[in-house]
């Protein structure tokens, strides 16, 4: 017993052994449609010149109900049924940084603590003392500083930039699960029904077991 | 009307014998515990995996330039889709769940023991054709982690003697896993779950044959009987009330916690993924099969971790009736042995590193040495029970048994003629 | 719950009205819960967001010239577009010899363009543009230019679908204005 005590403990320690990762800031993702929609505008404002998000059309943005000038805006001439593709080609790319930009459609899920692990990336440029960029969350990132976060004086407010990146990690939670609120709700309605599905289950039970002798 | 009808039908079809024979009339111990409600559980998953299983795959396409991206056409575009889909993969962990609690309790109170064997090793197929199923359904999906670990397991085919390499080509239909892999994959995962459902028949047909064992382990009298329906059926549907609502929690407010993070990226052959991962149901036997340092060793140890509990009906040779209840030192076995199975799954999760190795070791060997060990413990409790005094109904039941047995002997020497 | 079941059940146990209303309303509780499982299956085989998406098609009708037909896919049938000449559209201006007699002017919404799905009543082949109007050439139809049944077998004229104008030179087939 007090050998399996020992190796449980010992498991338990060796649990800290590879926490090497840097750790991650938490952010609040935004359900609201404001935030979301000002997330979306600076994705396709800037972030899609290089990125793509493949698995999400313009309809998809409309039925969404974000704006509808907005959404012209953005497609152009496209089809409405259009994906949302990187507007630089993937040959130029990479020439310009040696890596094709992936694909954003799931990138929320894709990455271990997701829309934090995006938030702290975003936020996490710093200048080295040579004078390059590097980044806390994904050293070896190809990306440039897109918010500015590297060139912020000491001591300046980080709220902007905060800000901004709270609300395109928000809409890169959408575009992950852009069910995600339905589901939330249709669970809660779900859960309710079986509660009283059961308690009233219960009930049969104990009142057909109290026949037996 | 309708009992004309019935009249009818039984001219012609056993329904209402077999509703009195098996529900109605059908003998339960009036002491079965909530313990006793998981193969019941296991039945209603299997229906609901066939049934998202079935309407997924009208959406599905099974071709490696396809497969990803109909998995999003389901999950943004196919109404309902999303829901199908986490139902789907939510029910593949509460299956396991189910089958290994359902498996746990027939280990604890000892109803792999005669004359249940065979109850028990339908069970052992059921849970050999169920990891198949799920081990093929995974790589549908085409995600990072469906690929690599479909390249893991295939290749522990390699350890077949003489033919290795062809069988794992053979197994893929490629060099590597690929497009004839997938597209079989598909068919064969659409075929298991109705074999499933015809070995779950036998399961069944066997129970009604030998009836339900019960907590105390001893067979009950007539009068501790109580018909199935309706006692049994509204517990069941009580326990499936609460069942379902776990069920919901995950599908509905936490689906992505059983879903890797890897696999939401497209397979890439020329890349594995730092930390492959099987899902937390293979995850003991994982760790078994790296912890043999040899692959051949590896693999046998890890087809021998899954086939071992067949053997329980002969290891176990205590003739204490029933399993941990009158039996301290089986039940501590017991415990030690999930104690065991958590440490396994920790190893097998974790990626591996000198100490993480030497615990998966060391709990590999208490593995094996739990079911090694049982005949001299279960013999050694036994005479340990029998001189510290057991209650007068284990007394009589084994002194039956042992007149029974006695008898048996007798009539078969008497039939080979070797006495009078 | 059947009604053999409940019977059993009173033998078995004794009456009792509070019993038997308690297993009611769980019966009739649990039997909605079923019927609203069905619903997302059922619903998942209606036309997914993007088969809807494809209702509709949006077309440039300002390359067509006068006298010219263009044939579009819409919903995956063809749509026939023509750009009628002033001749064209004095031929349809009278209903006699039609089968199926529909003034023009309740076919179109503008006199010189005329919109029609391209699939025969008859028995769904496309019929070809032939000098004024269409013949199907699987059993002989004959429509004129407005798309009227002028010769069987085919019973009624070529359907017109639901369309408007965005612009004088861009129309959406699939949805009226």
């Amino acid at each position: 017993m007090r050998v399996f005590l020992q190796i449980i403990l010992l498991s338990c320690i060796s649990l800290t052994a590879w926490a090497n990762e840097a750790a991650l800031e938490k952010v609040d993702v935004e359900t609201d449609s404001k935030s979301i929609e000002r997330g979306a505008e600076a994705m396709i404002g800037s972030c899609h010149s290089c990125h793509s998000m493949e698995y999400i059309h313009y309809r998809d943005l409309l039925n969404f109900g974000m704006d509808k000038q907005k959404v012209e805006t953005w497609r152009g001439d496209q089809p409405l049924d259009a994906p949302v593709l990187a507007q630089m080609a993937e040959n130029d790319a990479m020439g310009a940084f040696g890596k094709v930009p992936p694909d954003l459609s799931l990138m929320v899920k894709a990455r271990d603590g997701g829309p934090n692990y995006l938030y702290s990336y975003l936020l996490g440029y710093y200048a080295k003392p040579d004078g390059t960029l590097s980044n806390h969350i994904y050293p070896e990132t190809k990306m440039p500083d897109v918010l500015g976060v590297s060139s912020i004086a000491e001591g300046a407010s980080h709220t902007e930039v905060q800000g901004q990146a709270r609300d395109i990690v928000s809409f890169l939670a959408w575009v992950s699960d852009p069910h995600e609120a339905e589901r939330l709700r249709l669970g809660y309605y779900v859960i309710a029904y079986l509660l009283v599905l059961t308690t009233l289950l219960y009930f049969v039970k104990k009142q057909i077991w109290s026949k037996l002798k | 009307m309708p009992e004309r009808i019935i009249e009818w039908i039984d001219q012609r079809f056993p329904f209402t014998s077999f509703i009195k024979h098996d529900l109605t009339g059908y003998p339960t111990p009036r002491n079965l515990s909530y313990w006793w409600n998981f193969g019941f559980l296991a039945g209603i998953v299997l229906v609901l995996q066939v049934a998202t299983g079935i309407f997924l795959a009208m959406h599905y396409k099974a071709d490696i330039s396809l497969s990803f991206d109909s998995i999003q056409h389901i999950m943004r575009d196919v109404n309902y889709g999303w829901l199908l889909r986490y139902m789907h993969a939510v029910g593949a962990s509460a299956f396991f769940f189910v089958i290994f609690v359902h498996m746990a309790r027939t280990l604890y109170y000892g109803s792999f023991r005669a004359p249940r064997e065979l109850m028990w090793w339908t069970g052992q197929g059921l849970l050999l054709l169920l990891m198949a199923t799920a081990f093929m359904g995974y790589l549908l999906p085409w995600g990072q982690m469906s690929f690599w670990g479909a390249t893991v397991i295939t290749n522990l085919f390699r350890a077949t003697p003489f033919f290795g390499d062809q069988v794992v080509v053979w197994l893929r239909g490629d060099y590597t896993v690929g497009d004839a892999t997938l597209t079989r994959f598909f068919s064969l995962h659409y075929l298991m779950p109705f074999i499933i459902f015809a070995a779950v028949g036998i399961h069944l047909v066997a129970l009604h044959t030998v009836k339900s064992s019960n907590p105390s382990g001893i067979n009950l009298a007539d009068k501790d009987n109580i018909p199935f329906h309706p006692y049994f059926t509204i517990k069941d549907l009580y326990g499936l009330g609460i069942f379902l609502i776990v069920y919901s929690v995950f599908v509905f407010f936490i689906p992505n916690s059983l879903i890797e993070p890897a696999n939401n990226i497209p397979a890439n052959p020329m890349q594995t993924p730092n930390h492959i991962v099987p899902e937390w149901y293979f995850l003991p036997f994982y760790a078994i099969l790296r912890s043999v340092p040899n692959m051949v060793g590896g693999v046998l140890a890890m087809g021998l971790s899954v086939m071992i509990f067949a053997f329980m009906p002969f290891l176990d040779r205590s003739r204490i009736p029933g399993g941990a209840r009158y039996r301290p030192y089986y039940k501590l076995q017991f415990y030690l042995f999930i104690v065991d199975m958590f440490i396994l799954g920790y190893v097998g999760y974790v990626p591996p590193t000198p100490e993480t190795i030497v615990i998966g070791q060391i709990a590999t060997l208490c593995y094996f040495g739990s079911f090694f060990l049982i005949p001299f413990i279960s013999k050694a409790e036994e005479a340990w029970l029998i001189k510290r005094g057991l209650p007068p109904e284990v007394i009589e039941l084994i002194e039956k048994e042992t007149r029974d047995k006695e008898e048996r002997k007798l009539k078969r020497l008497r039939r080979q003629g070797d006495i009078a | 719950m059947s009604n053999t079941s409940s019977e059993a059940l009173s033998e078995q146990l004794g009456d009792g009205n509070r019993r038997d209303f308690l297993i009611k309303v769980t019966s009739v509780v649990g039997g909605a819960g079923v019927a609203a499982a069905c619903v997302p299956f059922v619903a998942s085989m209606n036309p997914s967001s993007d088969v809807l998406a494809k209702a509709e098609t949006e077309v440039d009708i300002g390359g067509i010239p006068e006298g010219g037909v263009r044939t579009v896919a819409w919903q995956g049938k063809p749509v026939f577009i023509v750009h009628r000449t002033a001749e064209q559209i004095k031929s349809v201006s009278t209903t006699a010899n039609t089968l199926d007699p529909v003034p023009d002017e309740t076919r179109v919404q503008r006199p010189e363009w005329l919109v029609v799905v391209g699939v025969c009543t008859h028995m769904g082949c496309v019929p070809n543009k032939e000098g004024l109007g269409w013949t199907c050439h699987c059993h002989g139809s004959q429509y004129d230019d407005s798309g009227r049944v002028v010769r069987g077998p085919a019973p009624k004229n070529l359907e017109v679908p639901p369309y408007h104008f965005v612009a004088d030179n861009k129309i959406i087939i699939g949805k009226t204005a």
